[in-house]
């Protein structure tokens, strides 16, 4: 498995004791899948893609990439990966270009010109290659991150609601570009709220509540559970019957 | 509004408190207040307490002979630099402050049914407590002198500081004014300008008159001759608004003091009245404030960048630590700040007047050369807590470096590289200039001592630069929540409290990292001065600087599990 979550826990120090964010979670992501992580706000679902990213330590569990562990061979792992967040961080002070270098650099991409070439390309991105991120759209600014993310060859690509701040023809190229990675061999989670991009693009679906997982599979699986037999076929009544929210009209 | 306005400032208020209340449960808080409280308390309060015993105020008699003019002319002159100041205010792209708005604020305030000049008062009184605030702190720290209180003083501070205040809001709705499509509102929007420039020549006009009639030698001579001027024809006339702004901070107790008082407030009066009156100019100068805070890119606010060949590109494959100077090198050459560079040009210029009137120096090269010898000195010991273009900002990109598949102790090293080498180069510049001008600052010294001296200072300077940044990225990585991250300014007691707790940690850190280099470049130097005499002093700096470059490089190896057991939750974001 390219991705492998075993008992993933992570808690936080609150004012009020100790606040359980994910609570034994596992679940894996093969080469050429796309897995769908959904759930409500707080569920727990940036805070996973965080710890799987290495930016978070996991309380409990063990995370995997490629066999390597992401706390005993963080170097390995996180060569492996590509994280793209939803809120775009960027340096203010490099251009589009030079984020593009210094990621290849990090990650020892040589043939960084061609590659950067092609993104820039498949993300829409020319002729903003020398502008800094002070002067980009936040939609603009989310395609830097993005390109970041693929110009190396990541085998585990982890999204963060990839579409916020894009416009319909962006959020067209944007999905295209996911499915891409995909067929091209990549192991792919993605968490958005935008129920109809995952039942697109995701062949299972993994929902999260208050820090647990509730359901997991494709979604004729899904919908054949018994206890989901009578929500309905699409993902949002499925979604809203396992969260407990079915009620909500 | 107005009820609307004290319910949004109250609450604020409220509230900032009860956070800042709240995170003393936290010892690293607690001990930051109860350091940051003792600190308020030894050096102002129980200073004053030892002072006051003596219970007697200074007085205008208990100053030198020599200085008793001056003193009496201090209103006089303050009205001046006000003045100036006022003249300023229309050629320097400056504002109050006041018009810029919240996100909060304007997205509730501006779609509500409030008129644009209820907005200004709004602005006007949320700008209060921290006016306030100043006034309570100038107060405070400001020794008693010349009979007035510190109420005195801090009511006086007050009234200056809100005039200021809302006159620079004025200015920035008059220069809106100036761009407006009617030809009446632009001549209206000029008659202030033209009023202070009047004003200014006038003042000046005086004030040439008495230099040139009384040739003055030195900075008090020109003080005095400005004073006398200003008191004296049309300049004390055209003087009177700014002077009397500056006169309650003199004024004596208590009908002298309330006289100046009632001036000051019908100044402060004319200057809300033409505020007001400018209302119809708000939105579009709101639009400007807005579109500058844009253009500044900076999360924390205040810096801007543009892009420029900095004429070195980033070679795809090579060690990480190139990346990350790289990258600072890059910030660095496209930082635009155009205001720290004024500030400091303004700092050097009035260093090198004080220097020179103070008769230290001899001749421009020994000024030259002594200031040199300062800025090295300062470049050394205090560049690398100023300049942190390190890890102490890049945690706030933590989120990003996390990601990168980076061993621990290459990030930490790639960090300290670039502003390493800027500081060590800046030092060597002034410490080439200092050395090379040393015979006429020290012309007892020979020439051997002098140049060893300074091998020897540029040998060190590096380890000593480096050492610093390791401590300080250190600190960082290991308190996080204690360091301001790049243009953060955390307030409140508990605050300041553990900025003191971190200068002490971080000085006794250097003392004890330097202990073993300064001990053996010792005993080095005591085994071959005998020989060699001050040349002896290069061998030494050099054992010195090798001990410390090892220990450097030990520490970033072993701080590296710091960064990699650092939580991103751990640190901060600003309050």
């Amino acid at each position: 498995m390219a991705l492998s979550v075993e008992h993933f826990g992570r808690t936080y120090a609150a004012a009020t004791g100790t606040l359980t964010a994910v609570e034994d979670l596992s679940f894996s992501v093969a080469s050429g899948e796309i897995v769908g992580l959904i759930g409500p706000n707080g569920a727990g679902k940036t805070t996973t893609l965080r710890s799987l990213a290495g930016i978070l330590r996991p309380t409990s569990g063990r995370v995997s990439i490629d066999g390597h562990d992401i706390i005993e061979d963080p170097l390995e792992a996180k060569r492996r990966l590509a994280f793209m967040p939803d809120e775009p961080h960027l340096f203010e002070y490099l251009t589009v270009t030079e984020h593009l270098r210094l990621v290849a650099r990090l990650y020892g991409v040589a043939d960084v010109d061609s590659r950067a070439a092609a993104l820039v390309d498949e993300l829409e991105l020319k002729g903003k290659e020398g502008s800094l991120p002070g002067e980009l759209s936040r939609g603009m600014r989310q395609k830097v991150v993005i390109a970041c993310g693929l110009v190396r060859r990541a085998t585990t690509l982890l999204f963060d609601e990839p579409l916020t701040g894009l416009d319909p023809i962006g959020i067209r190229r944007m999905r295209n570009t996911i499915v891409a990675r995909a067929h091209a061999g990549a192991a792919i989670l993605l968490s958005s709220h935008l129920l109809h991009l995952v039942e697109e693009v995701c062949s299972r679906v993994i929902i999260m509540d208050r820090g647990r997982k509730v359901a997991d599979g494709t979604f004729e699986e899904l919908a054949s559970r018994a206890d989901l037999a009578t929500a309905g076929s699409s993902l949002e009544q499925i979604f809203l019957r396992v969260t407990g929210h079915d009620a909500v009209r | 509004m107005l009820s609307a306005s004290l319910y949004i400032i109250v609450c604020s208020a409220r509230n900032r408190m009860r956070v800042r209340l709240r995170r003393l449960r936290e010892p690293r808080y607690l001990i930051g207040a109860i350091v940051g409280a003792a600190y308020i308390y030894f050096s102002f309060f129980a200073r004053f307490r030892a002072s006051g015993r003596s219970r007697r105020r200074l007085q205008a008699s208990d100053w030198p002979e020599s200085m008793a003019p001056l003193v009496a002319l201090l209103p006089a002159l303050g009205g001046v630099a006000l003045l100036a100041g006022a003249a300023a205010a229309w050629l320097l792209p400056v504002d109050s402050g006041l018009l810029e708005f919240s996100d909060a604020e304007l997205q509730f305030l501006f779609p509500a049914p409030v008129s644009r000049r209820q907005l200004l008062i709004h602005r006007m009184l949320r700008s209060q407590l921290g006016i306030l605030f100043g006034a309570l702190i100038i107060a405070v720290v400001s020794p008693p002198a010349l009979g007035v209180s510190r109420l005195q003083l801090s009511v006086g501070a007050w009234m200056l500081m809100v005039t200021a205040k809302f006159y620079f809001t004025g200015v920035t709705l008059a220069r809106a004014r100036l761009r407006a499509g009617s030809d009446r509102v632009r001549r209206v929007a000029w008659l202030p300008v033209a009023v202070i420039f009047a004003a200014v020549a006038v003042v000046g006009s005086a004030i040439a008159r008495d230099a040139l009639r009384s040739t003055p030698q030195g900075p008090r001579d020109i003080a005095l001759a400005i004073g006398r001027a200003a008191q004296s024809g049309p300049a004390r006339v055209v003087l009177w608004p700014s002077a009397a702004l500056v006169q309650p901070l003199f004024a004596a107790w208590p009908e002298p003091y309330f006289a100046s008082l009632a001036s000051a407030l019908a100044v402060l009066a004319a200057v809300v009245g033409w505020v007001l009156l400018s209302d119809e100019a708000f939105q579009e100068a709101v639009v400007t404030v807005a579109e500058r805070r844009s253009q500044e890119p900076s999360p924390q606010g205040g810096i801007s960048y543009t892009v420029r060949s900095v004429g070195w590109t980033l070679a795809a494959v090579g060690r990480p630590e190139t990346a990350f100077a790289w990258k600072a090198a890059q910030q660095t050459l496209r930082m635009v700040d155009r205001r720290s560079l004024a500030r400091t040009v303004i700092l050097l210029i009035l260093l090198t007047m004080a220097a020179a009137s103070m008769g230290r120096a001899n001749g421009l090269a020994s000024l030259l050369g002594a200031f040199s010898f300062a800025g090295t000195v300062f470049t050394i010991v205090l560049a690398p807590q100023i300049l942190r273009i390190d890890l102490r900002q890049d945690l706030s990109h933590l989120e990003l470096l996390k990601t990168w598949p980076i061993k621990a102790s290459a990030v930490v090293r790639g960090e300290l590289l670039w502003p390493g080498v800027v500081i060590t180069a800046t030092a060597w510049t002034m410490l080439a200039v200092a050395t090379f001008l040393s015979a006429t600052l020290l012309p007892r010294v020979s020439v051997g001592w002098r140049i060893g001296g300074g091998a020897a200072l540029a040998i060190v300077a590096p380890s000593l630069v480096f050492s610093q940044l390791t401590i300080h990225n250190a600190v960082a990585l290991m308190f996080p929540a204690w360091v301001p991250l790049g243009n953060q300014r955390p307030r409140g007691l508990d605050a300041m409290g553990q900025r003191l707790i971190m200068l002490g940690g971080t000085w006794l850190l250097l003392v004890i990292s330097m202990l073993p280099g300064a001990i053996v470049g010792g005993i080095v130097w005591f085994a071959f001065k005998g020989f060699v005499g001050a040349a002896a002093l290069v061998p030494a700096a050099l054992v010195c600087s090798m001990i410390v470059g090892v220990e450097v490089l030990l520490a970033t190896e072993a701080i590296g599990p710091a960064y990699e057991r650092l939580d991103i939750l751990a640190v901060e974001r600003g309050e």
